[in-house]
């Protein structure tokens, strides 16, 4: 009686203090009722839909786990709850937003140095949207005053949605409007404007930036070994302005020589080391293209460096060279001077394409799909309409070049060498995604912030163009979703092993959310020297300062710690599936699955609710036993707990 | 160029491997390859060194041994004894490498050498020696032999002989028959002071007027009574002999009225709702002039049935829903792009393909139809009839998609299993036809069966916790319908079970008045087919961990009819039910707001119907695992089943991932809360202070309901190598179609590829 009535209690019930609409809210599959807890990160991008204010007001804040109780409703408040430094900078009452799930619904804008805040009382629960301005791609004027009077304006996101608004004709034609307010504040960068990290105070328990080191993470490698040295050749970020200070390089290559290399290397982007199998010493080394030009140029001191690459591992007389780009792409690059590795001037190299296109074709695709998904999904053709964005065509390319590199470096105990034209797209995909299925490090939490942090952005790649923040230029040719494809393809890989990664789903999408948010400094700038020279690490709070503050909102309770356990993933369409969680997440109507990891963080619960009984009744015999010692002939057995580690 | 091995294992121990250089050492005596027969059963032909293919691309890994043909099944015997291809999911009845003949699709021989290929069917001639045979299975297994070192006058006697038997002529030639006839004198003395199986199976076969009874009692169905005006099958020869009727339906009545319908079937009661609506199938009435009478003398029965007096509303389901052929031809096209076409060449399009071949649009159709229904019924209180011609096909398919959807005693295990048996097996779905288990017209062919299957593992991927039973457990029942030993799937209509097994009784000397369930039993005694353990497969552990009190039976007590389970049903009525409600005020209070004002202007949502609003609120609020389920019907959220389709195809297994994984984890928590809750139990058990502690496994380890075990912390957590996307099935074994791991690499293969993808199974030579 008394068992099945806590098991009752344990059970699928969720807290009364939360609000059913609330769950409406659930963007991501990852679960529901977790969201109350999850510190409101992924309010940050909260979506259309009814909210109360209790669930999304106390933002970024750590572990506001028993807000919903103690946080009194707010409704009646039109603003939102502002971050430490935030400011309220325009308010606007009776403006329209055309919700595309819901309808059109009227109310208060807010436009803060971080957010457009929209709420509707009309509603109960009250309409909330709370929209990072960094995430806004565009902003544009829809037509001229219609009849009645309306201005109407529309927001194009970085986040897969837009947004349309309206409001009145003002009559005082020299005030602005709201939209001419926030338009100031959604490109701070073409305003003259500080990014809005730069203002965010908020301190957290732990610092991100200390997360990583590249000399530790080396050191963790095993390097220095008798092959491979730490350099510090460009220190000062002589020898390449894109690469880290701290490079791992051949031993018997000397700094002077490697300068030398650089000049064969398109941008100065010299093949370095980024992973070493700790057995068979076979390498993933990246770099960018040959300066071959159409004349099939040489660099002796560059055949040497590979020759080096190749010999600093016994177990294979071979090297792999992977060039992420379709062949012909590679030819074209020869007009500009650049070009791939001849197979004559490089004995005992193998050259393959692994034909993954350039950011031109995947920010088309990336356009495609949100045409496809957004805001509605067609009842017919949905697969075909999926399949002509070409989208899960290119994950499928760029897992499969990733999984040829692991496989040749697990299986075949070959090094490789990895580049494209300049090494810092393509390149950094690859190279993460075959380190992520070869060591089980990167699949921990805090070992991929150190993936993302190393191959990511202390190589260089350009998260400040490739996301545009703050300028308003949304048609910039450089902008493209090259790192929203690597978070893609991991999100994959979690679903093909989901108990071989530490992190969730909901992991994956707060990094997507806050690579816009603007909210800290981790993405901003394009290169590690940048990001030195604007003293970003001193200026900003890491995103990773916040995420580490409270893993447990994003730990895969699944997860299973295997070491040395390799990932061979399949790469085939028929495991590939949209991301559901990301790119759908907007429709409230897209409810997700329900899921598996709540169910078992209530079961883990009542496992230690189980122990505690047995271990209070186990004293409570033993206490017994010792009082009556008479039976001293029967030790009371001590019984060991249950496996209780998770 | 770049290659990959296969299956190559990617675990790395730092320890020395154990024992394995003992077992390659150690020469096996050359042995006798003796097949493992089941009672009854007999080798037909049989060939000697035939080799079975592993890997399309090289021979190393293939298998050498005999291959049989016995009156049940093909059988292949490895030489080698220790041979890779190992099952996680051990089959009582067949071996690793056995197909029973009834799950042969197709027969294929081919003649390399000189380019000949030929479909074989029964009693055909075949007139060239065949080099190979491959045998497309119903399965979706494809196995391929070769012949090169067989005599080829042996090779082609087996050939001959598998073709022949593989589809009979008649059903009493069916290996069950001459099995279950010596099983049952031959268990006989086990049986004598033992419970009867009826008590152990716990599914009800509702063959009975009390499992009947209880099903009205359950569901509170208090105007509807059980009825024998069939017995003996007098009026209707495919409906059950007792069926659930309106109280206000004379037996006379409906004798008279049952002349107007299709094959006599009259209207058959499925389900109460707590609000009291019923759900109703039946055929189409046969004579137009009778119809608007005979229809008003049904809908006024039900009417009165309803406590409300609720209207009655009919679904056509012949009108909106794809037909069998339909169905089929659906299936034939996912069949062939899933197992049959080259692996890397039909990725290229897969997404397109899996839409062309209309699959996931009939699922689609199925579950959102049931859902419009449940609409009725829930959210309109009002009594539902589904309708069909026949009574026999998309009613069964709808009435129990329903069911699942609104009653979670139907997502239990025995629940589940009752459910099949009612909507499908006495409500006379043609499973002997729709099977083609005999040989006979393939008109007749529809996978009706497995796509509710495929629809309700729609449903648990999208509720992972409110079903008893997992993927492996639909899959394994798939599986069954092709294993002629029960009687589940052997028959078209109770009639013709009940006179079949009549005379199988009469001619195997079985006691008159003898239970049939004991003589020929269901499926539904997995234990003939599983160990206990293997059954622990079938257990949901998210399901199970929530505690087992609505879990352990399906009897009367356990499922709550109280409001509280039933309070979701209170959201979806109309607002005019609600009235003086919070929502019945909202809506007083913005009528005239500025809201309602811009909403009929610019909602791209003001065409909301009654039933979209339904869904609507539904999807708005947190799920109750315990109450209704709906659904998500967004294309996007329904996917291939994986497990199903994919299985045996080596290059798309995942080695050490799949949600299996998952799964086992989650086990594992379970099996330790069990333990925890049995060793309290223990505790309770003994008074104060006397006896010895319990220990702390003990004889519970064989109660215990979860696969996978819980480690302790000593253990090292090492991977299972046996964990796959496939698991507990393997595709070892299975005929690949193209590289492994999914890189494109060379385009390899041998003869074998080259009529791989022209082959279609319709293709006949």
């Amino acid at each position: 009686m008394e068992k099945s009535g806590s098991i009752d209690s344990l059970g699928s019930k969720r807290s009364s203090s939360r609000q059913p609409s609330v769950d409406s809210l659930s963007s991501t599959s990852t679960s529901r009722s977790d969201r109350s807890a999850q510190a409101k990160a992924a309010s940050a991008m909260s979506c259309d839909s009814g909210a109360t204010p209790t669930e999304l007001s106390p933002e970024l804040r750590v572990k506001p786990k028993t807000a919903a109780k103690q946080v009194p409703r707010d409704s009646d408040k039109e603003e939102p709850q502002l971050l430490p430094n935030e400011t309220v900078h325009d308010m606007a009452q009776d403006v329209t937003y055309f919700c595309p799930f819901i309808g059109a619904m009227r109310g208060t804008v807010t436009v803060t140095n971080y957010r457009l805040f929209f709420r509707c009382m009309d509603r109960e629960p009250s309409f909330v949207l709370d929209l990072p301005l960094g995430v806004v791609s565009r902003v544009e004027k829809i037509g001229s005053a219609s009849s009645r009077g309306d201005v109407s304006y529309g927001l194009v996101c970085k986040d897969m949605r837009n947004l349309r608004f309206a409001h009145k004709q003002l009559e005082d034609t020299l005030r602005k409007s709201i939209f001419e307010v926030l338009v100031k504040f959604a490109f701070p960068v073409s305003n003259g404007l500080q990014i809005f990290a730069c203002e965010y105070g908020q301190v957290f328990p732990e610092n991100g930036w200390k997360v990583y080191d590249a000399v530790s993470e080396y050191k963790r490698q095993g390097i220095p070994n008798e092959s491979w040295r730490v350099t510090k050749v460009n220190d000062h970020y002589e020898v390449c302005d894109t690469y880290p200070s701290t490079l791992a390089v051949p031993v018997n290559i000397p700094d002077e020589e490697l300068k030398r290399v650089a000049a064969f290397r398109a941008k100065g982007r010299i093949p370095v080391l980024s992973w070493i199998h700790p057995e068979s010493q076979a390498t993933v080394t990246r770099c960018s293209q040959p300066m071959v030009g159409v004349n099939g140029k040489r660099s002796k001191e560059d055949e040497k460096y590979l020759q080096a690459i190749m010999d600093a591992n016994a177990q294979s007389h071979k090297l792999f060279i992977f060039d992420a780009r379709p062949s012909v792409n590679a030819a074209a690059n020869k007009m500009k001077g650049g070009g791939y590795e001849s197979e004559d001037a490089y004995q005992n190299a193998e050259l393959v394409f692994l034909d993954i296109h350039n950011i031109h074709v995947m920010r088309e695709s990336l356009r495609k799909l949100k045409d496809v998904v957004y805001p509605n999904i067609e009842d017919s053709h949905w697969l075909s309409n999926l399949e002509s964005t070409h989208w899960l065509e290119h994950i499928k390319l760029i897992l499969a070049g990733a999984l040829r590199i692991a496989d040749k470096v697990e299986s075949g105990k070959t090094s490789v060498v990895v580049h494209c034209s300049d090494g810092w797209d393509r390149t950094g995909q690859l190279t993460s995604l075959a380190m992520l299925m070869l060591d089980a490090h990167y699949r921990t939490i805090r070992g991929f912030e150190v993936l993302l942090e190393k191959e990511w952005l202390s190589f260089g790649h350009r998260f400040q163009l490739r996301v545009g923040h703050g300028d308003k230029n949304h048609t910039d040719a450089d902008r493209s979703p090259v790192f929203i494809q690597f978070i893609d393809c991991v999100w994959q890989l979690t679903r093909q092993f989901p108990a071989a990664f530490e992190f969730n789903e909901n992991f994956l999408v707060t990094i997507l959310d806050h690579l816009y948010s603007c909210l800290f400094g981790t993405f901003l700038c394009n290169s590690e020297q940048q990001r030195l020279k604007e003293e970003i690490p001193k200026r900003t709070v890491s995103l990773w300062s916040y995420i580490n503050s409270q893993l447990e909102d994003f730990t895969n309770p699944l997860y299973v710690n295997y070491t040395n356990h390799v990932l061979f993933p399949v790469v085939s369409l028929r495991h590939l599936e949209l991301w559901v969680g990301y790119y759908i997440r907007w429709n409230p109507r897209m409810r997700p699955q329900e899921p598996v990891h709540q169910r078992y963080k209530e079961l883990l619960a009542k496992r230690a609710e189980l122990q505690k009984r047995v271990d209070d009744l186990q004293r409570e015999v033993t206490n017994r036993s010792a009082s009556s010692s008479e039976r001293a002939g029967s030790p009371t057995r001590s019984i060991t707990p249950v496996q209780t580690f998770v | 160029m770049f290659s990959v091995k296969p299956m190559k294992p990617t675990f790395k121990s730092y320890l020395p491997p154990v024992q394995t250089d003992v077992k390659k050492t150690f020469e096996p005596p050359i042995k006798k390859l003796e097949p493992k027969l089941l009672q009854g059963e007999i080798v037909v032909n049989e060939v000697n060194f035939v080799r079975k293919c592993i890997s399309a691309e090289s021979s190393q890994d293939d298998l050498w041994g005999k291959l049989i043909c016995t009156n049940f099944k093909v059988s292949f015997i490895p030489q080698d004894a220790s041979s890779k291809q190992k099952s996680q999911l051990s089959h009582l009845l067949l071996g690793d490498h056995d197909i029973p003949l009834t799950c042969l699709e197709q027969v294929v021989t081919v003649n390399d050498t000189k380019g000949k290929k030929k479909v074989l069917g029964s009693n055909q001639k075949l007139k060239f020696n065949p080099t190979e045979l491959i045998l497309y299975c119903k399965d979706l297994r494809i196995i391929r032999f070769c012949f090169g070192e067989a005599g080829p006058e042996g090779a082609k006697k087996v050939c001959l002989a598998i073709a022949h038997y593989s589809h009979p002529a008649d059903l009493q030639l069916l290996f069950g028959f001459e099995y279950q006839g010596r099983r049952y004198h031959e268990s006989k003395g086990e049986r004598v002071n033992g419970s009867t199986p009826r008590e152990g199976l716990r599914t009800p076969i509702f063959d009975r007027p009390s499992d009947l009874d209880r099903e009205i009692k359950r569901t509170g169905a208090s105007e509807w009574r059980v009825c024998s005006v069939n017995e003996g099958f007098a009026i209707s020869q495919s409906l059950p002999e007792y069926i659930v009727v309106p109280v206000s339906l004379a037996d006379e009545d409906l004798k008279k009225y049952s002349v107007f319908f299709t094959d006599q079937r009259i209207p058959l009661w499925c389900w109460n709702h707590p609000n009291g609506s019923a759900l109703v199938r039946m055929a189409v009435i046969s004579d137009p002039l009778q119809q608007r009478r005979i229809d008003q003398k049904v809908f006024t029965a039900i009417t009165k049935s309803h406590p409300q007096r609720s209207e009655v509303l009919r679904s056509d389901l012949d009108k909106c829903l794809p037909n069998i052929q339909d169905i089929q031809s659906g299936f034939v096209k996912v069949r062939q792009i899933c197992v049959i076409d080259h692996f890397e060449e039909s990725d290229e399009r897969w997404f397109s393909s899996i839409e062309n071949s209309r699959w996931l649009e009939y699922v689609r159709a199925f579950l959102k139809h049931s859902a419009e229904i449940v609409y009725q019924l829930d959210g309109k209180n009002a009594s539902v009839i589904l309708q069909e011609e026949e009574d026999r096909d998309l009613n069964c398919v709808v009435s129990s998609l329903v069911q699942l959807m609104l009653d979670p005693h139907y997502r239990s295990l025995v629940g589940f299993q009752s459910l099949v048996q009612k909507e499908w097996v006495m409500a006379g779905h043609r499973f002997l036809d729709r099977c083609t288990t005999l040989k006979k017209n393939d008109k007749e062919e529809s996978p009706l069966f497995l796509l509710f299957l495929d629809c309700v593992s729609q449903m648990m991927s999208q509720y992972p916790a409110a079903f008893e039973f997992t993927e492996s457990y639909l899959t394994v029942l798939s599986d069954s319908m092709w294993i002629p030993l029960f009687s589940t799937f052997l028959f078209n209509s109770s009639k013709q079970q009940a006179k079949h097994l009549m005379d199988f009784a009469k001619n195997k000397a079985i006691p008159h008045g003898e239970d049939q369930v004991v003589y020929f039993p269901p499926v539904w005694d997995w234990s003939q087919q599983f160990s206990p353990k293997d059954q622990t497969l079938f257990n949901n552990p998210m399901y199970v961990g929530k505690g087992a009190a609505c879990v352990q039976n399906g009897e009367v007590k356990t499922f709550r009819r109280t409001k509280k389970a039933y309070s979701h049903t209170l959201r979806g009525m109309p607002a005019s039910l609600r009235n003086g409600t919070k929502v019945g005020e909202d809506t007083l209070t913005r009528r005239g707001s500025l809201l309602s004002e811009l909403r009929s202007d610019f909602s791209p949502v003001k065409d909301e119907s009654p039933s979209e609003r339904f869904f609507r609120d539904w999807f708005s609020r947190p799920a109750d695992q315990q109450g209704l389920l709906i659904p998500l019907l967004v294309p996007s959220h329904l996917a291939l089943w994986k497990l199903y389709f994919l299985r045996w195809v080596p290059e798309a297994c995942i080695p050490k991932g799949g949600p299996i994984t998952a799964y086992r984890k989650l086990s594992q928590l379970v099996d330790e809360i069990e333990i925890l809750q049995n060793r309290l139990r223990q505790y309770k058990g003994r008074g104060p202070g006397n006896g010895p502690l319990p220990s702390p496994s003990g004889p519970l380890s064989d109660q215990r309901r979860m696969y996978f075990k819980a480690s302790s912390p000593h253990d090292p957590p090492s991977p299972s190598d046996v964990l796959t996307s496939s698991f507990p099935f393997s595709p070892t074994g299975n005929l690949c179609r193209g590289g492994s791991h999914g890189t494109p690499i060379s385009k390899f293969l041998n003869g074998a590829r080259i009529w791989l993808s022209t082959e279609t199974l319709n293709d006949t030579v």
